[in-house]
C-alpha cells in the first residue's frame, strides 16, 4: 500500500530529551570547555573519563525515558533496497537508468558505463560494460520481448543493441540533425509490433520510429494541444493500447502519442502539488493501466490515471528509505514491484506499489 | 595493560577507576545495616547485586574493553607502478590476483599502487581482489617512486582487529622518500613486510648523467661546456644542441659522438650571443632506436649568466601606443626591448632575469598563466628587479588583475576601497555539472577564480541545479563581492547536479537582473560553464537577453572530447558574449579571468584631469619642480587605492571632490621596487605628456630606481646536481686572496614552479660555503645569494643549477639491497617464487588482541538490570515478582557473554532455559498452582458433565426462589405503598457494586500497594455470616483491618 507523503511528517523531539540536554549542557559543557582550553579540572577528571561518565548518565536516563520516543518512521511501501555507491559489483556510481527484463531480471546502467544485471530481489548477476565512455554514460534502455537490450548510448548518439549476456549485437543511429540521426538518444520503446520509438533531445527533440529491422520511419516531436515542441523528452513507454508515453521533461508534462506521431493529450505543469510535475525523467505503464511518471527534479513517483487524474505520488526529498534523491528512471517489473533509481544516493528502491 | 589482554577476554583503558571496587566491603558492611529489615535471602541477593552495581559503574568508568583473540589476516599490495617497473604492471596484477585466490575466506586483501603519490584502490576486504587486470585507473606522476608514502598509507589504511602484512611490489629504486625509516615503523607496529622483487630484463640505455656550465661568463668569451653521458653499450649517434631554444648549428664533428660502455666526457665550447642567462640544452640520438630504452633521460641542460648591460622589457599588447616611452626611455640611453605580449612565448623567471625591470603597458592579466603571473611577483620580491604598470583599458582592475599576485606586489590595491559611489558591474555563473571526470572540481575552481578576480563592489552570484530538493538554486544569491572567502567557501560547499536545461536558470538570472538585486549594475555579464548536454534555452529568452544588454559567454568544457557546443556556440553569439571550447583544464583560469574582467570596465574614469604632485621630494620626482613643470593634464586612468604601508609613496595624484586617486605610487616590495602609474595609454590619455620636454627624464628616472641593482661579488661559484640533491658551492676570496670567513649568505632557491626552496649555507672550510638542496621537480633553479659581512653588504651572487630529468629514468637496475634490507629490518619474507608458491596470505604470525569498547554493553547488559535487581529485590514484595526479576536479570547476563563470545544459537537457548530454572527454583511454591491454571481447563471440560447437571439444579432451586419471592415482595410492597413513601435501601445497593474498599482508601504503604496483585490472598471467610444491612459500614471497615493484620503476619512468616 502506498502513502501519500507530500507532507512528509517527523517525529518532534521528544520534552525528555531537551531536559536531558539541558543537564548536558550545563553540568559537561563547562567542564569539556575547561579541557578545551587545556585548563586543568580540580577533581583531576580526564576528558575520556569525562565523555564515559556523560554518555554513562546519558544512557542512564535515556533507559528510563524510553518508550517516550516516537517509533522511527517506517518507510512507505519500499519492500527493498539493493546498491551502493562503489565500482563493485553490486555498487552504483551514480545509476541513471533502470528497466525489466519480462523475463524477471533487472538492469541498471550507471554513470561507470556499467550495465549491471540484478535478479527480482536485487541479488548481483553479472555486469558489463559499455564499449565507451570517455564523452559520457547512456541515460536509458529498454529490453525488447526477444531478449536483446536496447541502449540508448546517449553521448555517443547511437542505440545499441546487446544480448542477454553483454554482447554487442548491433546499433544504429548517428550523430546530426537529419532522419536517422540522433542528438543525445535517451530511451526506446518497443510497440506490439515491434517498432522501436527513440527519444532524444538538444537540438532534435523529437520521437522518430524504427522499424523492426532498423530502418527508419517517421520522427514527430511536435504537439498541437498545447502547442509546444517537446523539450527534452527523457523517458518514453508504450502502454496495452498501443498509445506512446513521454516525459517531456524541460515542459514539465507528460505528453500522449499515437504510434503514427499525432498527439492525444497532456498530464501536468510544472509545480510541486499532486497533480503537477518537475522535470520528469522517466515514464512507466504498470500493468494495471496507470501512468508511473518519476520526477528527477521533484524526488518523487507520480501515478496518473489515463485520463490525466493524479492518482497518488510517493517519495520526498532525502537520503532516508522512502526517500529519493534526483531519480532519474523507475521502471515496474514482472512481480508488479517498481524499481527506482535513486540516482545520488546510488542505490535501487523497491517497493510495491 | 595487554598482559591483562593475554589472560582475560577483557581489558581497561585506565584501569586506575577499578580502585572504586574498594568501596563493595564498605557498602556490603553498610548494607548489611540498612538491609536488616530484609529476610536473609533478599539481603544477599540485595548486597550481591549493588556491590556488582558498584564494580560494573567502576569497570566503565576504567574503560573496560572487551578482547578478542584472532588470527586473520589483512594483506596489503604496494604495487609500484612507476616510471622504471611499467612494463612489469601485468605481472604485479595477475601476482595479486593469484596469490588473493588462495585466501582464506576471513582474510582481507587491500591494494595501493603508487608512484609519486599512493593511491587506494582497494580497501582491505574479504571476499577476494576484485580488480580486473587493466583496469586500474591511470597513474598520474610516473616520474618517481616514493614507497615510503605508500607504505605510510598502508599502515594508516589496515584494520585494527587482525594480523597485518605489507607485500611490497617494487624495483626498490626509491627515489624519493624515506623507505628505512617507514620500514622501522612498520617494524615497530609488528608487520612485516614482504617482498615481491621486480627485476626487468637488461637493458640497452643510454643517459645524460649531467652537463655542466660555469655559473657565469663575461662577453665575448666561450663558454665551456662539459656533458657526461652514460652508456650500456658502445653506442654512436648525434648530439643536438639548443641554445636558448634555438639549434645551434653544430659542425658534423661536434655533432657525432662515439660512447663507450660507462661514462663518457664531452667538450663542447659555445659562443656567448647575449648578456643575461644564457641556457644550453643538449639532447643524444642513437642512431640505432634499439640502443636506449628510455627517451626522457637524452637531454640534459645547463645555464649560464653573461654579465652585461641591464635591459628594461616593455611588455605591451600595442607596440605602436608605447613607441613613445621606448623612445623616451632610449634616449636617455636606457637600453629597452619592446615585445609584444601575444608573441610573448615561453616567458619564465630565467627569460624575466635577463631584464633588470619589466614594464607591463596596458597588459590584461589574461595575457599571462598563473605561472608567469607568480613568476612576475618572485621577479620582484626574490629576485630584486623591478615591475612599472601603466594603466590603461585592460590594466590593473580591468584588466583583470585583482587577487593576482602581481596586485600583491604593487603598492596599490586595486580594488576601490573608500566610499565613491561607481558603477557596479555583475557577474552570474551558471554551473552546469560535466559528464566527464573531474567536471565539477574544475568548475568550482574556476568559479572561485572568478570571485577573486572582480572587485568588492561588484556583484556576483551563482547558480546551479542542486539535489534534495532538486531544483535550480541561487547558490551564491546575487550580492556584492565584499567577503570573497565566505562567498568562495559556498562554492566550496556546492553540489553541483545535473541541470536539465539552460532556460531555468538563465530566466532566474534575468529576473535578478533586471529586477532583483543586480538590477542597478552597469555592466551585467552571465557565464555558463557547461557540456553543453543540457537543453537549450528558447529563443525568447535569449532576445529577452538581448534586449536587456546582458552579455552571455558559455564555456563548453570537455577534454574527452564530449561537447554540445553549437547551443553554446550561439548563446554567446547572440548575446555579444564570447564561446570559449575549453579541451584542457589549464586553460580555464585565464578564461574565466578574461570573462570575468568583462564586468571591470566602471573602474575606469575616462575623462581628462590634471594631476597634481602630492610628495615632491620623492626619488621618482627629483628634478621636477611642480611651480615651473606643472604636469600636463592626463585623459583618463584607472581606479585603484593605495595600500596600507609606510612603504608606499604616492607622488602623482587625482583630486576630487570624493577624494584623491593615486596616479603614481611606488614602494620597495622585500628585494624589488614596484610602480604603479594608473594612467598611461599614451595614444589616447597621455598625449600631452609624451609631447612634455620632461616626458623622458621623468621615465628614465623612475626606470632606473626600480632596476635591478647588480653588484655582482665576485666569487667563484660551482654548482652540482646528483639524483635529486643539488648541491651549490661558493669559494670566498678577497681582492688580495684572503679567505673571506663567517660571511651571512641568504637565499632562497627558486624551482621551475616558482615555489621558494629555502637555502641554508654552511661554511664548510677556509671561505668555503656550500648549501644542499633537494630538488623535486625537474627544470631551472635559480638562486640569488646576498652576501653580507655583519652589517656590511658585499653585494649578491646570482646562480642556479638544472635538473635535466627525475632520478627515475636513470635507474637501470633494481635496487635489490635496499629491498633485502626492509624485508631484514621488518622480519618479513623475500617472494620469489611465484604467487603460487609463496604463500602470501601464509597465517604464521602470532594472533591479533582486537579490543573492542565494550562499556556501552556493559552498562545495557548488566549494569542495568543488576541496579534493577537491587531495587527489585528491595521493593518487590512478592517472590514471584522477585523471581521473574531475578530470572530476567540472570537472562540478561547470560545473553551478554554469550554476545561477547559469539556463541553460538543454542547458548541463547541455553540461557533461556537456564533462567528458567533459576526463577521456577525460586517460585518452586508456584509450580503447584501454575499447573492448575494451566491444567483448570482441561480438568473443568472433564467434569462438564457433572456441571451442567449441577447448574440445571442450581438453576431451577433458583427460579423457585425467585418466584416465591417475587410473590411475597409484590404483597409486602403493596402494603408500602399504601403506608409510606420510604428511602431506597441506598447502602445496599452501593455494596452490591463493592470491590472491598481498597480503591476508596490510599495505601498505607508501598508493600501494601504493591499486594493488589498478590496471589497468597486469603480466600473469603465463608464461616462468616453476610452481615446486615443495617451494621454494612461498620462491618466494612472492621473485616478490612482484619484482614491487613492477618496479611502482615504472613509476611511475617
Amino acid at each position: 500500500m502506498v502513502h501519500h507523503t507530500n507532507q512528509y511528517s517527523r517525529p518532534q523531539p521528544s520534552p525528555y530529551l531537551s531536559i536531558l540536554a539541558t543537564i548536558r549542557s550545563a553540568v559537561f559543557s563547562p567542564r569539556r570547555d575547561l579541557h578545551r582550553l587545556g585548563q586543568e579540572d580540580r577533581f583531576g577528571v580526564s576528558p575520556a573519563c569525562l565523555k564515559r561518565a556523560e554518555r554513562l548518565i546519558t544512557a542512564l536516563a535515556l533507559t528510563w525515558i524510553v518508550g517516550c520516543e516516537p517509533p522511527p518512521l517506517t518507510p512507505n511501501g519500499v519492500v527493498g533496497v539493493f546498491g551502493n555507491v562503489g565500482l563493485g559489483n553490486g555498487s552504483f556510481s551514480y545509476p541513471r537508468a533502470v528497466t525489466a527484463d519480462p523475463a524477471g531480471p533487472i538492469l541498471v546502467v550507471d554513470k561507470a558505463g556499467r550495465i549491471q544485471r540484478f535478479l527480482a530481489d536485487g541479488t548481483f548477476d553479472r555486469v558489463w560494460r559499455m564499449p565507451k565512455t570517455e564523452k559520457g554514460k547512456p541515460v536509458g534502455m529498454t529490453v525488447h520481448p526477444d531478449g536483446r537490450i536496447f541502449v540508448a548510448d546517449t553521448h555517443y548518439h547511437r542505440v545499441l543493441i546487446f544480448d542477454q549476456v553483454g554482447n554487442i549485437v548491433g546499433s544504429f543511429g548517428s550523430e546530426g540533425v537529419g532522419d536517422g540521426e540522433f542528438q543525445l538518444p535517451t530511451d526506446v520503446a518497443v510497440d506490439a509490433q515491434g517498432d522501436l520509438y527513440v527519444s532524444e533531445y538538444h537540438e532534435n527533440d523529437r520521437i522518430t520510429k524504427w522499424s523492426p529491422d532498423l530502418q527508419f520511419i517517421a520522427a514527430f516531436g511536435e504537439d498541437p494541444i498545447e502547442g509546444k515542441r517537446l523539450s527534452r523528452p527523457a523517458g518514453i513507454d508504450i502502454d496495452s493500447e498501443q498509445t506512446l508515453w513521454v516525459a517531456d521533461a524541460c515542459n514539465h508534462r507528460v505528453v500522449r502519442f499515437s504510434l503514427d506521431g499525432a498527439a492525444l493529450s497532456v498530464i501536468g505543469e510544472f509545480g510541486r502539488e499532486a497533480g503537477e510535475l518537475r522535470y520528469p525523467y522517466d515514464v512507466d505503464v504498470s500493468p494495471d493501466g496507470e501512468i508511473m511518471v518519476c520526477e528527477y527534479g521533484g524526488d518523487r513517483l507520480q501515478w496518473f490515471s489515463k485520463d490525466g487524474k493524479s492518482l497518488r505520488t510517493w517519495g520526498s526529498s532525502g537520503r532516508k528509505l522512502g526517500e529519493l534523491s534526483g531519480p532519474w528512471g523507475a521502471a515496474y517489473g514482472a512481480q508488479g514491484l517498481v524499481y527506482v533509481v535513486d540516482s545520488l544516493n546510488s542505490r535501487v528502491q523497491i517497493l510495491e506499489p | 595493560m595487554t598482559i591483562v589482554g593475554l589472560a582475560l577476554p577483557f581489558d581497561f583503558e585506565q584501569p586506575v577507576w577499578l580502585w572504586l571496587c574498594l568501596i563493595v566491603p564498605l557498602l556490603i558492611a553498610a548494607s548489611i545495616r540498612s538491609l536488616a529489615g530484609l529476610s536473609p535471602i533478599r539481603r544477599a541477593l540485595a548486597v550481591t547485586a549493588r556491590s556488582f552495581v558498584v564494580i560494573l559503574v567502576a569497570s566503565c568508568l576504567a574503560g573496560i574493553q572487551h578482547v578478542q583473540r584472532t588470527d586473520d589476516l589483512t594483506v596489503l599490495f604496494l604495487m609500484d607502478r612507476s616510471h622504471s617497473v611499467q612494463e612489469q604492471q601485468d605481472f604485479q596484477e595477475q601476482y595479486i590476483a593469484e596469490a588473493a585466490r588462495g585466501m582464506a575466506s576471513e582474510d582481507r586483501v587491500g591494494l595501493i599502487d603508487f608512484a609519486r603519490n599512493a593511491f587506494l584502490q582497494q580497501l582491505p576486504m574479504s571476499g577476494g581482489y576484485h580488480i580486473e587486470p587493466g583496469r586500474l585507473p591511470p597513474m598520474p606522476n610516473t616520474d618517481r617512486t616514493d614507497i615510503a608514502s605508500a607504505m605510510r598509507l598502508a599502515m594508516a589504511m589496515f584494520p585494527h582487529d587482525t594480523a597485518k602484512r605489507i607485500v611490497l611490489m617494487s624495483d626498490g629504486n626509491d627515489n624519493m622518500g624515506d623507505l628505512l625509516t617507514e620500514a622501522r615503523r612498520a617494524k615497530a607496529d609488528g608487520i612485516p613486510v614482504d617482498v615481491v622483487p621486480i627485476y626487468y630484463k637488461h637493458r640497452n640505455e643510454v643517459y645524460f648523467d649531467r652537463m655542466i656550465a660555469p655559473t657565469h661568463a663575461e662577453p665575448g668569451e666561450q663558454v665551456p661546456l662539459r656533458m657526461v653521458l652514460n652508456s650500456h653499450k658502445a653506442v654512436a649517434g648525434t648530439i643536438t644542441m639548443y641554445l636558448n631554444g634555438e639549434l645551434v648549428d653544430l659542425p658534423e664533428e661536434a655533432a657525432r659522438v662515439h660512447l663507450n660502455p660507462g661514462s663518457n666526457t664531452l667538450f663542447m665550447k659555445m659562443p656567448i650571443q647575449r648578456s643575461g642567462a644564457q641556457t644550453y640544452e643538449a639532447i643524444f640520438h642513437p642512431d640505432n632506436e634499439e640502443m636506449d630504452t628510455i627517451a626522457l633521460n637524452n637531454a640534459a641542460s645547463a645555464f649560464t649568466f653573461v654579465s652585461g648591460t641591464s635591459f628594461v622589457l616593455i611588455l605591451s599588447s600595442n607596440p605602436s601606443h608605447d613607441q613613445p616611452l621606448a623612445d623616451a626611455l632610449a634616449s636617455e640611453n636606457v637600453r629597452v626591448e619592446m615585445r609584444n605580449v601575444s608573441e610573448l612565448g615561453a616567458f619564465d623567471l630565467l627569460h624575466m632575469m635577463n631584464y633588470s625591470t619589466i614594464i607591463l603597458a596596458n597588459v590584461p592579466a589574461a595575457t599571462f598563466t598563473d605561472e608567469q603571473q607568480e613568476a612576475l611577483a618572485v621577479y620582484v620580491k626574490d629576485m630584486g628587479s623591478g615591475l612599472i604598470m601603466f594603466g590603461g583599458d585592460e590594466s590593473f582592475g580591468a584588466g583583470g588583475w585583482i587577487g593576482s599576485p602581481v596586485e600583491e606586489i604593487m603598492p596599490v590595491s586595486f580594488e576601490i576601497k573608500h566610499k565613491r559611489v561607481i558603477p557596479r558591474g555583475a557577474l552570474v555563473l551558471i554551473m552546469h555539472s560535466c559528464e566527464i571526470p573531474r567536471g565539477n572540481y574544475w568548475g568550482k575552481e574556476m568559479a572561485k577564480k572568478s570571485v577573486d578576480t572582480i572587485s568588492s563592489q561588484d556583484y556576483i552570484g551563482v547558480l546551479a541545479y542542486t539535489y534534495s530538493p532538486g531544483g535550480e538554486n541561487w547558490e551564491v544569491p546575487l550580492d556584492l563581492n565584499l567577503n570573497k572567502a565566505a562567498v568562495k567557501a559556498k562554492i566550496d560547499r556546492m553540489q553541483i547536479g545535473d541541470m536539465p536545461d539552460f532556460g531555468t536558470t538563465m530566466q532566474m538570472a534575468f529576473n535578478s537582473l533586471t529586477s532583483g538585486r543586480g538590477s542597478d549594475a552597469a555592466q551585467k555579464h552571465v557565464i555558463i560553464l557547461s557540456d553543453g548536454d543540457a537543453q537549450p534555452p528558447s529563443g525568447r529568452l535569449v532576445n529577452k537577453y538581448v534586449q536587456a544588454k546582458i552579455t552571455v559567454s558559455t564555456i563548453s568544457i570537455g577534454w574527452g572530447g564530449h561537447v554540445m557546443d553549437r547551443a553554446l556556440r550561439d548563446i554567446a553569439k547572440k548575446t555579444g558574449g564570447k564561446y570559449y571550447a575549453a579541451r584542457n583544464p589549464r586553460q580555464l583560469p585565464q578564461i574565466f579571468s578574461k570573462e570575468s574582467k568583462v564586468v571591470r570596465r566602471p573602474l575606469i574614469i575616462d575623462e581628462p584631469f590634471q594631476p597634481q604632485v602630492l610628495h615632491m621630494y620623492s626619488d621618482l620626482l627629483t628634478g621636477i619642480d611642480p611651480q615651473s613643470d606643472a604636469l600636463p593634464p592626463l585623459g583618463g586612468m584607472v581606479l585603484t587605492s593605495p595600500k596600507h604601508s609606510p612603504n608606499v609613496l604616492v607622488p602623482i595624484i587625482r583630486a576630487t571632490d570624493d577624494g584623491e586617486d593615486p596616479v603614481l605610487a611606488h614602494w620597495q616590495y622585500e628585494l624589488g621596487k614596484a610602480v604603479a602609474f594608473t594612467s598611461g595609454y599614451w595614444p589616447k590619455w597621455g598625449t600631452a605628456w609624451t609631447e612634455w620636454p620632461k616626458f623622458a627624464k621623468l621615465w628614465a628616472q623612475i626606470v632606473r630606481w626600480t632596476m635591478r641593482q647588480d653588484t655582482p661579488a665576485n666569487f667563484d661559484t660551482y654548482t652540482r646536481v646528483e639524483g635529486n640533491r643539488a648541491r651549490i658551492v661558493i669559494d670566498a676570496l678577497d681582492k688580495d686572496a684572503g679567505y673571506l670567513n663567517n660571511l651571512q649568505l641568504r637565499t632562497k632557491a627558486i624551482g621551475p614552479d616558482n615555489s621558494a626552496i629555502p637555502l641554508q649555507f654552511t661554511q664548510t672550510g677556509p671561505g668555503k660555503y656550500e648549501a644542499q638542496v633537494e630538488v623535486e621537480k625537474a627544470g631551472q633553479h635559480l638562486a640569488n645569494v646576498q652576501v653580507a659581512d655583519g652589517t656590511r653588504n658585499l653585494g649578491t651572487i646570482r646562480t642556479g643549477f638544472s635538473v635535466p630529468f627525475s632520478p627515475e629514468y636513470r635507474d637501470l637496475i633494481p635496487n635489490e639491497a635496499l629491498l633485502r634490507q626492509v624485508v631484514d629490518t621488518t622480519e618479513g619474507r623475500w617472494l620469489d617464487a611465484g604467487p603460487a608458491h609463496d604463500d602470501v596470505f601464509n597465517h604464521d604470525l602470532p594472533p591479533t588482541l582486537a579490543k573492542r569498547s565494550a562499556w556501552e554493553w556493559v552498562l545495557a547488559w548488566l549494569l542495568l538490570p543488576l541496579f534493577l535487581l537491587d531495587v527489585a529485590v528491595r521493593r518487590l514484595a512478592s517472590w514471584l515478582a522477585l523471581s521473574v526479576a531475578v530470572e530476567i536479570v540472570v537472562l540478561f547476563v547470560l545473553l551478554y557473554g554469550i554476545g561477547i563470545a559469539y556463541g553460538p544459537w543454542w547458548g541463547i537457548l541455553g540461557a533461556f532455559a537456564l533462567a528458567e530454572l533459576i526463577g521456577w527454583t525460586i517460585r518452586f511454591r508456584f509450580i503447584g498452582p501454575l499447573f492448575d491454571f494451566m491444567t483448570h481447563s482441561v480438568t473443568a471440560l472433564s467434569r462438564t458433565g457433572e456441571r451442567s447437571a449441577a447448574s440445571l439444579d442450581q438453576l431451577k432451586t433458583t427460579r423457585e426462589q425467585v418466584r416465591d419471592e417475587l410473590s411475597s415482595a409484590k404483597e409486602e410492597g403493596l402494603k408500602r405503598i399504601d403506608q409510606e413513601p420510604g428511602p431506597i435501601p441506598l447502602a445496599s445497593a452501593r455494596r452490591r457494586f463493592d470491590t472491598g474498599g481498597h480503591s476508596a482508601e490510599p495505601a498505607g504503604d508501598l508493600d501494601q500497594a504493591l499486594d493488589g496483585a498478590k496471589v497468597t490472598e486469603p480466600p473469603p471467610d465463608k464461616r462468616r455470616p453476610p452481615p446486615p444491612v443495617s451494621k454494612e459500614d461498620q462491618e466494612e471497615t472492621t473485616s478490612r483491618l482484619l484482614r491487613k493484620k492477618r496479611k502482615r503476619e504472613e509476611e511475617k512468616e
